[in-house]
């Protein structure tokens, strides 16, 4: 039988208990009524709610006896704080099995190992939204990296390389819409190479004194350029190197 | 810590007003119990003070009930009850008049008609069965109460109880004026 019906078949008992008469109760389950009657009406008379006691003489003369083989037991002292003592050792001691420490090891192994990938797994998903100069955003750039690191094969590996360097380039603008401060990196085509001023992947880049050049960047070149994008959009390159 | 609990340390220490305490609480429910599954009272009364001397037998031995102490006297009774039954009706079998008169009766006659028709019925259930139909019916017990007592999980008691009404049920006419 089914345990649905098992669960109905105790709902109505104690709906039966509880004083609600049996026609009531079938009406409640019309679909069950002809398989609970007969079982309810077993419940009924198997009530007992008037329950016959010992007469009290009856019931004072076997306490007596009772009470006599209770007043002949001998007595047992509370234990002191050295039983007590002794006995969380013995506990431990029991505890101290090659098997009981094998078995306790691995499970705190198992549960701090599952609580540090559940943190981190829910650390990265936050990190997804970090911009340079956040706290997590370190954390994103791990994961991008261990993300990488796992793909195999040219193609896919540059394709997913060239997906968060568009998300470099969109970082960018996020921070100049929120008119931030931050050191970024990207990577794209030199697509025109004024005196101080570059268009790089079309960003404007700001060329100083000391930026430090590697490897001739010509226009059409893929570079790599790290720099400081200031408060006021401009955007200072530090290193500006060709990509081999 | 529970009332149960805090009895069932003190006991455990062979504190006279403790067991005092215990027989006075526990006294009428184990009566309950073992006269609902015999249907003698002399005999239920007389094994009721037996499940108490059980207990201080087994504090002489050093055996007292550790967990839970209803529980503890509820098995005791049980085991009685079931050796009873067994051994009265090892010569004297029960009696083969279970079957029911199929006429038409009236839902209070129904009922009057069943009461004795059930009590020996359920000498028929396993003891296990019995045990329940008792617990539950005869104490009043909720399921997760009965359940606790058995040691047993809610469902598996729901299953005992289920079967036990349908066997019982087996036993009762077809036909009832409900008017």
């Amino acid at each position: 039988m089914s345990d649905s019906f098992e669960s109905i078949l105790d709902e109505s008992i104690s709906a039966l208990q509880a004083g609600i008469p049996v026609e009531e109760i079938l009406a409640e389950a019309p679909e069950y009524a002809a398989q609970l009657r007969p079982l309810l009406f077993a419940a009924t008379v198997l009530a007992d709610p008037n329950p016959r006691l010992v007469p009290e003489e009856r019931k004072s003369a076997l306490r007596a006896v009772y009470m006599q083989q209770v007043a002949e037991l001998p007595a047992v002292a509370a234990p002191t704080f050295s039983q007590k003592t002794q006995a969380v050792f013995r506990i431990i001691r029991r505890r101290l099995t090659p098997k009981a420490v094998l078995s306790d090891l691995a499970t705190v192994i198992v549960t701090v190992a599952l609580t540090l990938l559940m943190s981190l797994l829910l650390l990265s998903y936050v990190a997804q939204t970090a911009l340079p100069g956040d706290f997590l955003y370190s954390l994103k750039r791990s994961s991008e990296a261990v993300q990488l690191s796992l793909t195999f094969g040219a193609a896919r590996r540059a394709g997913l390389a060239e997906t968060f360097n568009q998300r470099r380039l969109a970082e960018i603008e996020q921070l100049i819409q929120q008119n931030r401060a931050a050191v970024v990196d990207f990577r794209g085509i030199l697509e025109t190479k004024g005196e101080n001023l570059w268009i790089i992947a079309g960003q404007t880049v700001f060329l100083p004194t000391d930026v430090i050049l590697e490897g001739q960047p010509q226009e059409g070149d893929e570079v790599e350029v790290i720099g400081f994008l200031r408060t006021n959009e401009v955007l200072v390159a530090d290193t500006i190197s060709v990509v081999k | 810590m529970t009332s149960e609990d805090s009895l069932l340390a003190r006991i455990q220490r062979h504190d006279p007003q403790a067991l005092a305490d215990v027989y006075d609480r526990y006294f009428d429910q184990i009566y309950r119990y073992l006269n609902y599954r015999l249907g003698e009272p002399d005999v239920a009364a007389d094994l009721t003070g037996e499940v108490f001397l059980a207990l201080v037998n087994a504090l002489k031995v050093d055996k007292p009930p550790r967990v839970s102490l209803s529980g503890w006297l509820y098995s005791v009774a049980r085991n009685l009850a079931a050796d009873y039954i067994k051994e009265k009706y090892r010569t004297v079998p029960l009696d083969d008049d279970l079957a029911a008169d199929d006429s038409l009766l009236t839902e209070q006659a129904y009922l009057a008609h069943l009461t004795p028709l059930l009590k020996k019925a359920l000498l028929q259930l396993t003891e296990e069965q019995q045990h329940v139909v008792a617990l539950r019916f005869g104490q009043g017990l909720s399921l997760a109460e009965t359940a606790q007592l058995l040691e047993r999980s809610v469902g598996s008691v729901k299953a005992l109880q289920h079967r036990a009404l349908a066997s019982l049920a087996r036993f009762m006419p077809q036909e009832v004026d409900h008017e």
